[in-house]
């Protein structure tokens, strides 16, 4: 079992490496046969054809963070359904589903709880 | 036990390797030559196939937007514009690949990389046929979810280390859109591993051969679908790259090749998204006459169709219209479609 589950990671290491290699020849390859031309503009950040202004590099409000702290809270928590799937329905146990029911019921909560505080309504960021 | 987290495992092996040291080349080479002619003959023909298949899908693109729109779209290069792709591709590997002076270099550079990594590893445990598969992992299922949200990272990193305003926000929002939908296209797959009580893609399909879960699933796979159109950013979910308003999102910076990359990857994502829907909901390779192979390619390019038709059929979604539609209608939909599945299973067991 041991030494099967090493060759499944060999496969995966060895499609890594080739992914790796087969996204970077193409570019190391465009940059030998491009043109270079370097203008005085040509390695301005774009921007619409404006001058431009400043980085982009700064603070701002990004209304998503909440967004992303729920995503942590419930993805995760997700992930622990997997191997109760499938175990789940071999014998006859009701117990299963009301563990299930629990769990995801606590699950559930979380979106009930951000949805009565208000984290979807979209707000107007001013400021 | 895994051979990373059990050092005792690998001591094993080692320790066998020094054993046998006389032949220990032959026996390592006995122990991976079966391997090693699969991964190689798998890894030539999926190379061959994803450029293909992007080629193909960025035509079948062109000529459906075109009917769509009543005008006859590329006509001039090959029959029918057929070569059309293959110039762009050619045109893009002469452009000059420019590094504006303002990005975070290593990381701008890295992102095209980093985007289409998934694609390959994804390849491994598709199952084209009965035979044709690479490798069945036994959580093939999980490996493609996995690496799939590395696709996350690169877009990240790349609109980060573009150091465009654009290109932020495009990649932001790709984010924040990414996670929304990451979560209802694991609860609705969740259903149909209950069912198979397997995350293996050859027992999943195995478990389809009397009746198609998209029959006793359509809940399911009907969130599956609009999610995963939403992860591969296609429209009515294109929001990270809205033209109109940000220029081309998190790839605003990257010109010939790298952008190249960033389009292969989104071709080749939607050709395994579509598989992974035939997977696990449209029976796989399971179908009458024709030879299996035939059956998932026909089922999975049906479902791209569909993806194409959709993308120059509907408007946009408005950005907390697309978060609401995921937080507040797919994930509780699929919770409780769950839910529903674990009872019914119960009562019918």
């Amino acid at each position: 079992m041991d030494a099967f589950l090493l060759k499944d990671y060999f496969f995966i290491l060895l499609f890594l490496l080739v992914g790796i290699g087969f996204g970077a020849v193409p570019l190391i390859l465009s940059v030998l046969i491009s043109p270079k031309t370097i203008g005085r503009d040509t390695l301005k950040t774009y921007e619409s054809g404006m001058i431009p202004f400043g980085s982009a590099w700064v603070q701002f409000g990004v209304s998503y963070y909440l967004f992303a702290l729920i995503f942590l809270a419930f993805d995760v928590d997700v992930l622990y359904l997997f191997p109760v799937l499938l175990a789940y329905g071999k014998d006859f146990v009701i117990r299963d589903f009301v563990e299930l029911c629990i769990f995801v019921g606590i699950l559930a909560f979380a979106i009930i709880y951000a949805w009565r505080k208000g984290v979807f309504d979209w707000k107007e960021l001013t400021g | 036990m895994s051979p990373i987290s059990d050092p005792g495992f690998l001591l094993t092996i080692l320790t066998q390797a020094v054993e046998r040291e006389p032949g220990f080349w032959n026996w390592a080479f006995h122990w991976f030559s079966q391997e090693i002619v699969v991964a190689v003959i798998g890894l030539l023909l999926i190379i061959a196939f994803v450029t293909i298949n992007a080629i193909g899908l960025i035509y079948a693109e062109l000529k459906i937007a075109g009917h769509i729109q009543r005008r006859p779209a590329t006509m001039e290069v090959g029959w029918h514009g057929f070569l059309q792709p293959v110039m762009d591709a050619a045109k893009l590997l002469v452009k000059e690949a420019m590094t504006p002076t303002a990005v975070n270099r290593p990381l701008f550079l890295a992102a095209p990389v980093i985007v289409f990594l998934p694609v390959l590893i994804s390849f491994i445990v598709l199952p084209f046929s009965e035979k044709l598969i690479v490798r069945d992992l036994n959580l093939g299922l999980l490996l493609i979810f996995a690496f799939s949200a590395l696709n996350v990272i690169g877009i990240l990193i790349a609109g980060w280390a573009s150091n465009n305003k654009y290109s932020l926000l495009g990649a932001l929002r790709s984010v924040s859109q990414n996670i929304a939908y990451e979560i209802p296209i694991l609860l609705s797959a969740m259903s149909v591993v209950v069912m198979a009580n397997s995350l293996k893609m050859s027992e999943l399909v195995a478990a389809q051969d009397k009746i198609w879960f998209f029959i006793i699933q359509p809940l399911a796979a009907i969130i599956f679908f609009v999610a995963t159109t939403a992860e591969t950013n296609r429209l009515p979910f294109d929001i990270p790259e809205a033209e109109g308003e940000l220029v081309a999102g998190f790839h605003s910076e990257y010109s010939g090749m790298r952008f190249a990359l960033f389009f292969l990857a989104e071709y080749s994502n939607m050709f395994i998204v579509s598989a992974v829907f035939v997977t696990l909901f449209l029976g796989g390779w399971h179908g009458p006459i024709l030879p299996g192979l035939i059956w998932f390619l026909l089922k999975v390019y049906i479902l791209v169709f569909i993806v194409i038709v959709a993308r120059w059929t509907f408007p946009r979604l408005r950005f907390d219209q697309l978060m609401t539609l995921a937080w507040k209608v797919l994930i509780p939909l699929s919770l409780a479609n769950l839910l529903v599945t674990a009872l019914v299973i119960k009562l019918v067991r």
